[in-house]
């Protein structure tokens, strides 16, 4: 039995241990080196260029609190609503509006994007590096979360807000039932915001696999890049089917192909499992960031160490695998049969095993060490009392007959609004207030904190606590108005009242952290006396986080003891010296130095790529669907140019990180953080067409729909067809194997032959997709490889124009490995596709 | 505590006035499933108790107690007992619960936006038709055969049993059972559009069955 | 990496297992099975599955290496939580009735 550590060791003797101290130098010289090569443009324009992670994550957490706020006031008109019986307050069109955005806002809007931005703007400062890996992508997630945003709101200012709930239970959602644009705002507008969801998931992976500091083990790094690397992991998988849904339901409401429709052999039930698929999963993305807050703010509260850092580490991953195997428990009630609802309702018992674990991990740690109430320890306690009473509603939730009568029920509501802001809420306010000094530089003013936390936990639970109640006695969700109920009344009176008393909570919540940004005295370093790295830099934390990269010497040690040492050079790749922004990478497992990344500088190149996928979207929703494909050429020229702007150029010289240690630049890495990302985005993508392909076996098995109309084309011209497009893509796939110039030219014609036979196929020989949902599937499956296929000409001829270039060397390969990556990917997911058609042709 | 179980006290009060509390069971089956959510709820309180307590003992001095007893003890046994326990408890009462082959009296509740059309066999086999009012017989277990005009909608009785959807394409069954004669509140549970929240309905439940319904109506 | 995929392997082979019973059981109710619940046939194929995804975990467990480090018996917790959740998960194949 090989020892498992070999496996990094064996691939290199690298020098973890033996990376020597660079000489100090001044630091202040370092700094202002550092600062013109790291720093944001000036003023506004500054704002619309920068790439840097500390930036970028502050402002997807100050705009999630924005929505946050929004999302708000919307719970407040709900509740003014319920307040009475007769609820005159609101007419039932705008009523159904707002509780649809209420639900939308907060989670797509609000909770997503927090976590995100927490991540973005952490993780590189925890792990010991520079910025994320892919900083324009981080600018374009966040310009796609904003736009997409606008569009949601914008719609609610009109009037013509999504309004059939934030599950968009079809056929309630159809073109029939609900004409108009507002399902389509939903679905467009969703869409668009999880753009940056895809892209965060992409880069989070890629800077805690490959940018933690060097000897830093993944089994040794901070447990929030446990947790975060669960969360990303899930969002990759997770995210797709709701995409895949989103784009299916949008098609049925745009072109009438009626995946969903149950007269024409679709599925209203499709939707249900696509849209649970990724909402149960959602739950746990939510929740594994702020446990990952809890494991690293509770120890330092109690001046000790986390208890069971590995019993953690494996609650983390059973509840990434667990929670993919709940999303049924949301259907309960749509008449599938006990053994299979048994089945669910087994894993959404079981998953409470994990959330124990760490729940006692950290009551361990509390006793192990000497619990200190600051501000943070206070949101930290209502998280315990919360979250664990929203757990337990949670477990009564999963016992299927219990679930009848609950489901659908104000209950509900209860129970998610305490797992939500139990086990969201009330961490991110506990990593807020500890982390400000970081963000801030300044220290808070005492006792406003304090009181917004018991106005806070008052009215939450006086809000939440009696709404349970509410549900069992039988008030179901959604209503606007009850008449017949008076014995309603006292209760949803009571839960408005407090209600009110909640946004105050939260306002001053606000309150103290704006006073802490304007008036807040200076803060001295380190203040909570802490452990990890994300505090061994000055305060606030300058854009380039550290002036040298800590390497293995540093990370054992307390952050106050790093930070003179760091800041004065001694670690590794100190300064700027070559007037570009670098940082190590490193190997996934054990953190061995690998190459130096050089990255892009400030930009507005992800402004206007997101903008024109903006219009894209716009044109969509007006309907203009000719001229939205049209739309999508700049997107397509804007993705080259992106591409094109990190050509090799320049220096391209090994690099001195340190007295005797060179490493390669990106270049000529092996293995570049380029393509461990679209390792990544291909995860995402697998999933995509896997929940297509769930799609068209669900829609053949499961569903009792009239029958497929006989298919009109089977004939030997179409199984030609087939054939040809198979071969010729196992051909593009193995000459991609290859190297040089013709190949990739090559690469080029085969796939465009693919396309233009896929496309006679679809044309001449395909059946009607607005007929049958198998059809329609069918045909949505060949959209998928025909829109693989356009990027893997693309990308061919990306490499074919790099050879022309000269850029391609025997040292550097250019794009060529993410076109063969992506060559495989396709031509396999069309083989599958095509096997599957035949299977279901000869069956 | 105080404070909760004096609102159970009044809901269960409430629950008998109006007859849409799940609390007020009227029927073997909800009376399985409130037994089911008391147990629950004694349970959950025991573990809330637990917690606080174990909180507010953290706030002392630092007690060396290591660490299994927390991640396997704590986390790994005790909640695998307590959840294997209670999941054995869902799928014995899921179980009793089932619709199944024993010849139950069989009516048909179709849902639209935004009414329920219910039908019933009369004594001579045809089926007799009736609006937002379901005639079931008391005393006999009873199957709904549940379908949908045009969107998703929810047949939920709560004071006999709970709910299944009404899905557009398919025809759900669920089991209800009145243990008295007289009238039951039902309501749409799922969000159907703009009248959802007036979408309700009663159930007659008939000492004599089939019912005559002229009589009935006098 | 391979450490990475290694980690995985024991939930990874829950989800396989819990995904072809889950489908086989939809399957079969779609197909077979009338109202009066599955034939008992359908229902020792539910069982002889599950069995047979249970015992896959010995040689996937003896497969992997030992040792005391959390490196070393990460994998091998992966193999616990997945054993486990097959366990828990698929034992209603045993005595739940009704498609």
């Amino acid at each position: 039995m090989t020892d498992i550590t070999s496996f990094d060791a064996a691939e290199d003797r690298a020098t973890t241990n033996s990376i020597p101290r660079n000489p100090p130098q001044r630091a202040l010289h370092l700094h202002r080196e550092l600062g013109r090569v790291w720093a944001n443009d000036k003023g506004f324009w500054g704002q619309i260029t920068a790439v840097s992670h500390t930036t970028l994550g502050l402002r997807f957490m100050a705009t999630a609190f924005v929505f946050f706020a929004i999302g708000g006031i919307l719970s407040m008109l709900i509740r003014a609503q319920l307040a009475t019986h007769q609820g005159a307050f609101l007419d039932t069109e705008i009523y159904n509006q707002i509780f649809t955005m209420h639900g939308s806002i907060m989670m797509f809007l609000f909770a997503i994007p927090m976590l995100e931005g927490l991540a973005i703007w952490l993780l590189p400062k925890m792990l010991g590096t520079r910025d994320m890996a892919f900083p324009r992508l981080t600018s374009l997630g966040y310009w796609c979360y904003l736009f997409g945003g606008l569009i949601m709101l914008t719609a609610l200012l009109f009037g013509v807000a999504p309004r059939d709930g934030w599950f968009m239970y079809t056929p309630l959602a159809s073109a029939v039932h609900s004409p108009g644009i507002n399902a389509d705002v939903w679905l467009l507008g969703v869409t668009f915001v999880e753009i940056s969801a895809i892209a965060a998931a992409v880069e989070i992976t890629v800077t805690i696999l490959r940018q933690r500091a060097p000897g830093m083990k993944l089994t040794e790094m901070p447990l929030f890049a446990w947790y975060m690397l669960g969360t990303s992991a899930m969002m990759l998988v997770g995210f797709p089917p709701l995409i895949a849904g989103s784009v299916l339901l949008e098609l049925e409401r745009a072109f009438g192909w009626p995946f969903f429709d149950p007269t024409r052999g679709g599925d209203p039930l499709l939707w249900q499992h696509l849209f649970w698929l990724f909402g149960h999963p959602e739950v746990y993305i939510i929740f594994l960031p702020a446990a990952g807050v809890m494991s690293m703010i509770i120890p330092v509260m109690c001046r000790t160490k986390i208890l069971g850092y590995g019993a953690i580490v494996a609650a983390v991953l059973g509840l990434v695998f667990l929670s993919f195997g709940l999303w049924v428990h949301h259907m309960f009630t749509v008449g599938i049969p006990h053994m299979a609802l048994a089945f669910f309702s087994a894993a959404s018992v079981l998953v409470a095993v994990p959330t124990a674990v760490q729940v006692f991990a950290w009551i361990g740690t509390m006793w192990k060490g000497q619990p200190q109430l600051h501000l943070p320890m206070y949101h930290i306690l209502g998280f315990f009392l919360t979250f664990v009473m929203g757990g337990l509603t949670g477990v009564m939730l999963a016992i299927v007959p219990f679930n009848w009568q609950a489901h659908d029920t104000a209950f509900v509501t209860a129970h998610l609004h305490y797992v939500l802001i139990g086990g969201f809420v009330f961490p991110m306010m506990a990593a807020v207030t500890y982390w400000m000094p970081l963000i801030t530089g300044r220290r808070r003013i005492k006792g406003l904190g304090e009181t917004a936390f018991w106005v806070i936990v008052v009215g939450f639970h006086g809000t939440f606590f009696i709404m349970h109640l509410t549900g069992l006695m039988g008030m179901p969700r959604r209503i606007d108005i009850y008449p017949d109920n008076p014995e309603w009344v006292w209760l949803n009176l009571t839960s408005s009242i407090f209600s009110f008393v909640l946004t105050i909570g939260f306002a001053m919540f606000a309150l103290d952290l704006l006073l802490q940004i304007f008036l807040g005295k200076r803060e001295s370093r380190d203040p909570w006396e802490a452990p990890t790295l994300d505090w061994a830099m000055p305060l606030p934390s300058p854009n380039y986080n550290y002036a040298s990269l800590p390497t293995l010497r540093d990370l054992d040690k307390p952050a106050r003891d790093v930070i003179l040492p760091l800041a004065r050079g001694e670690g590794a790749l100190p300064g700027a010296p070559r007037g570009r922004r670098e940082f190590l990478v490193t190997r996934a497992i054990n953190a061995e130095p690998d190459h130096v990344a050089i990255l892009p500088g400030n930009t507005a190149l992800p402004l206007v790529l997101s903008a024109s996928i903006g219009v894209f979207v716009l044109l969509m929703l007006a309907s203009l669907y000719l001229l939205a494909a049209f739309a999508l050429l700049p997107v397509a020229a804007l993705i080259w140019v992106w591409v094109r702007a990190m050509a090799p150029s320049g220096d391209l010289r090994p690099i001195e990180i340190a007295p005797g240690t060179s490493l390669p630049v990106h270049h000529h890495a092996r293995q570049s953080l380029a393509q461990s990302g679209l390792n990544a985005l291909l995860v995402a993508d697998g999933t995509l067409f896997a929940s297509l392909i769930f799609g068209l076996a669900f829609l053949s098995v499961v569903t009792q729909g009239p029958a497929a109309p006989p298919a009109g084309a089977h004939t030997m011209a179409s199984l030609v067809a087939l054939g040809v497009i198979g071969v010729v893509m196992m051909i593009a796939a193995w000459i991609a194997t290859g190297v040089g110039r013709g190949t990739a030219q090559l690469g080029v014609v085969l796939n465009i032959v693919a396309l233009v036979v896929l496309t006679w196929l679809a044309l001449t020989q395909m059946d009607d997709p607005t007929v049958h949902a198998r059809d329609a599937l069918r045909a949505a499956v060949a959209g998928y490889v025909a829109l693989h296929v356009i990027v893997a000409a693309g990308m061919a001829a990306f490499v074919a124009d790099q050879y022309r270039r000269g850029e391609i060397t025997a040292q550097i390969h250019g794009g060529y490995p993410g076109w063969r990556k992506w060559q495989s990917f396709t031509t396999a997911t069309t083989l599958i596709a095509i096997a599957i058609l035949l299977a279901q042709v000869f069956a | 505590m105080r404070g909760a179980s004096a609102f159970i006290a009044f809901a269960l009060l409430a629950g008998c006035d109006t007859g849409l509390s799940t609390l007020a069971p009227a029927g073997p089956v909800a009376a399985d499933i409130a037994w089911l959510w008391w147990v629950m709820l004694a349970g959950a309180t025991l573990i809330t108790v637990l917690m606080v307590v174990l909180l507010v003992v953290a706030f002392g001095r630092p007690k060396d107690t290591g660490s299994r007893v927390w991640t396997h003890g704590m986390g790994l046994w005790f909640s695998l007992t307590v959840l294997t326990a209670l999941l054995a408890a869902g799928l014995w009462v899921g179980e009793r619960i089932q619709p199944r082959d024993d010849d139950a009296v069989v009516v048909r509740a179709h849902a639209f936006q935004w009414g329920w059309e219910f039908s019933h066999e009369a004594a001579d086999g045809t089926a007799v038709e009736s609006n937002d009012l379901l005639h079931i017989p008391v005393g006999v277990p009873v199957d709904v055969l549940i379908t949908s005009e045009d969107v998703i909608h929810s047949f939920w009785v709560p004071r006999l049993a709970g709910k299944m959807d009404a899905i557009p394409g398919r025809t759900n069954r669920t089991r209800i059972q009145a243990d008295e004669a007289g009238e039951y509140d039902g309501l749409c549970a799922e969000f159907c559009g703009l009248n959802h929240a007036g979408m309700r309905f009663s159930v007659q439940a008939h000492a004599n069955w089939p019912p005559d319904l002229n009589e009935a109506e006098q | 990496m391979r450490w990475l995929f290694l980690t995985l392997a024991g939930p990874t082979l829950w989800a396989v297992m819990f995904s072809i019973v889950y489908a086989l059981h939809g399957v079969v109710c779609a197909g077979v099975a009338g109202p009066e619940g599955l034939g008992l046939g359908a229902r020792w194929m539910l069982i002889v599955v599950w069995v047979l995804g249970l015992a896959a975990f010995v040689p996937l467990y003896r497969a992997l290496p030992h040792g005391g480090e959390l490196t070393h018996y990460l994998p091998r917790l992966g193999v616990w939580i997945g054993l486990a959740a097959t366990a828990f998960t698929l034992f209603p194949v045993v005595f739940v009735t009704s498609c």
